[in-house]
């Protein structure tokens, strides 16, 4: 026989168990696609340049879509790096963002496009060198 | 009673400084309720980290759970430890929790006797330390939040089974990481006149206080076994205040000493014992001080080279084996070597009538000042350039709740300039070692007072060698990774 001390016990970790399951994160297909590349490669401490190209389902270049490029450290604390893309033509974009310190970075793409839908991508940027 | 109920000393000058007399404080200190007044908050705060963590943003510096976590709490935390005491473990919410369950059910078995020791406490501090780095605990906010969470479930648990802070003494992490650091704190819970004590026989600080008829307890004594009179120091002390509640005498304050000051004698402690018959403490304190070279050599750009060559070497690809071997090297090889040798070298130099071992496990405590240097060096530098960073998390996690009541989230509040805050972490450094070797020095003269300089110089070398490595490592450029053998 269970002891009221292994019920509750029984109780907490299924609640547990549920909650574990249930904050799973559904992810949308992807319905534009992105080529990105950061240079310099390998990334270093400095200025960066963020080349982006987007194409619809139709391989058919996206312009006039909005990009905000956000650069972010994987460790609290750090403060976000903001620029705005700027269009080159035949759906390519480039911004300008800063590395301040080694180390992991992640570059998210905050995209509107054309018709005001919005999507965001990530890029990671691993192993940031020191200058 | 209220503060000044006290009995005036006849030379104030000769007493220490009490918090309890402090007006508001000291009403405060001796509310019953003060404990939960001061804990609620901090369990809200636990439950939006958890809520934030499991259901907001997946990126570290935009996430209450970490930034709180691992910013914030982390500094705030040494910081008062440094210059107050152990007031986190007052404020506990884990404890506000425990207590609340308490009501529903009560723990009816006795703490293994085997495990009446730090061992265990020993071997999470280390796996906690061990999965910080191997799963990147700071950069992700859904294992953060389920940190907290197992911290609330093992409370639970632990508490829930057996009786009185088994927990606080035996298991939590974070205790022994307080109980270590309190012991350089300036403010200690400690009777003000012996001779109160002498003349009281009912001993309520330990055994509670009880109805005079049913024997039934209505307020409870030191739930960690620290009986007041011949309690020395903060070790194991929670400052939850319950000794004072007890005491019908109302002879227990929070009294001002010299910091370290416990760590250079050595006298028989109620609930520990002596400090130089407990490896279990040796071992703690070993981990607590070259845990805080370890924790700080994870963030510096050197450790992605140690890990690289060491992948090469030993033919692995994946972080565990590697981290292992760093950590067996940093945790066991490093202070054996180091404590074994400067302790040999008193017994030959010095002429110290005592064991090897012995030997090691006294002096060992003579290098908390150091590590706890490096702890608030670390902390501070991450608390300090991100001290702002907490407004726009904030205000984003707010506004993401439909109501931006806060305005648009301030991405550009940081914290401090680094330059500022390293010269605040060398001032860290540098109290860590001075306190050091303070200490090694008390402990060298009353163990061989014909010849202390002697006994003192290898405990002050190694003291210099782990200050050297801590400036170096201070210095290296910080790399923040969330994937270490990435490459």
């Amino acid at each position: 026989m269970l002891r009221k001390e292994c019920r509750i016990l029984l109780g907490i970790t299924c609640a547990a168990t549920l909650l574990i399951a249930g904050c799973s994160k559904s992810v949308e297909p992807p319905f534009v696609a992105i080529e990105q590349d950061v240079s310099p490669t390998p990334a270093q401490v400095g200025p960066a340049t963020v080349t982006l190209k987007l194409a619809d389902a139709a391989a058919q270049p996206i312009t006039g879509a909005r990009i905000a490029v956000e650069g972010e450290m994987s460790h609290a604390g750090m403060s976000p790096r903001f620029a705005e893309a700027k269009e080159l033509g035949q759906g390519r974009y480039q911004a300008q963002i800063r590395f301040e310190m080694a180390g992991d970075w992640i570059i998210l793409l905050h995209v509107t496009l054309p018709g005001g839908k919005k999507l965001e991508r990530q890029i990671d940027v691993r192993g940031v060198r020191p200058n | 009673m209220n503060p000044s109920s006290i009995p005036a000393p006849d030379n104030p000058d000769s007493l220490p400084f009490d918090l309890m007399r402090v007006p508001g404080l000291g009403h405060l200190f001796r509310w019953r309720y003060a404990r939960p007044l001061l804990q609620a908050p901090l369990l809200l705060l636990s439950l939006i980290m958890i809520l934030h963590g499991l259901f907001g943003p997946t990126l570290a510096p935009k996430s209450l759970a970490t930034t709180l976590s691992w910013l914030h709490f982390r500094g705030v935390l040494v910081l008062v430890l440094l210059c107050a005491g152990n007031f986190f473990c007052l404020a506990c919410p884990f404890m506000l929790v425990r207590q609340l369950a308490r009501r529903f059910f009560k723990p009816r078995y006795s703490w293994p006797r085997a495990l009446r020791n730090k061992w265990l406490s020993v071997g999470l501090f280390v796996l906690i330390l061990f999965t910080y780095e191997l799963f990147d605990l700071w950069s992700s906010p859904w294992w953060t939040a389920w940190l907290i969470v197992a911290y609330f479930f093992s409370v639970l648990v632990v508490d829930g089974f057996f009786k009185h802070a088994s927990f606080c003494k035996f298991v939590c992490p974070i205790g022994q990481f307080n109980f270590v650091a309190s012991t350089l704190s300036p403010f200690e819970v400690k009777v003000r006149d012996q001779d109160v004590c002498t003349r009281c026989h009912t001993n309520d600080c330990i055994r509670g206080r009880r109805e005079p008829v049913s024997d039934l307890v209505t307020i409870r004594g030191c739930e960690l076994a620290l009986f007041q009179p011949s309690k020395v120091g903060n070790m194991d002390c929670t400052f939850c205040l319950d000794c004072v509640h007890a005491c019908p005498h109302d002879n227990i304050g929070i009294l001002s000493r010299m910091p370290a000051s416990e760590l250079m004698a050595d006298p028989i402690r109620s609930g520990i014992g002596y400090f130089s018959r407990r490896k279990d403490l040796a071992a703690l304190a070993i981990v607590f001080t070259f845990g805080a070279l370890l924790n700080a050599f994870g963030m510096v750009s050197p450790v992605y080279a140690v890990e690289r060559w060491l992948g090469r070497i030993l033919h692995v690809s994946h972080e565990t084996p590697v981290l292992g071997v760093i950590f067996t090297f940093f945790l066991i090889l490093e202070p054996v070597l180091l404590l074994g040798l400067a302790a040999w070298v008193t017994r030959i130099w010095a002429g110290s009538r005592r064991a090897l071992l012995p030997l090691a496990v006294r002096y060992t405590y003579g290098l908390v000042p150091l590590g706890f240097g490096m702890w608030l060096a670390h902390y501070c530098f991450h608390f300090l350039t991100g001290l702002y960073t907490v407004i726009p998390v904030t205000q984003s996690a707010v506004a993401s709740l439909g109501w931006p009541l806060l305005g648009e989230p301030r991405w550009s509040l940081t914290g401090l300039p680094a330059n500022i805050v390293q010269v605040i972490e060398i001032g860290f450094l540098v109290l860590g070692f001075a306190g050091s070797l303070a200490v090694t020095y008390g402990l060298a003269e009353s163990d061989c007072p014909d010849s202390p300089l002697r006994a003192f110089l290898p405990w002050g070398t190694v003291c210099l060698a782990l200050w050297s490595a801590s400036m170096w490592l201070m210095f290296q450029p910080m790399e923040m990774r969330a994937m270490l053998m990435s490459g």
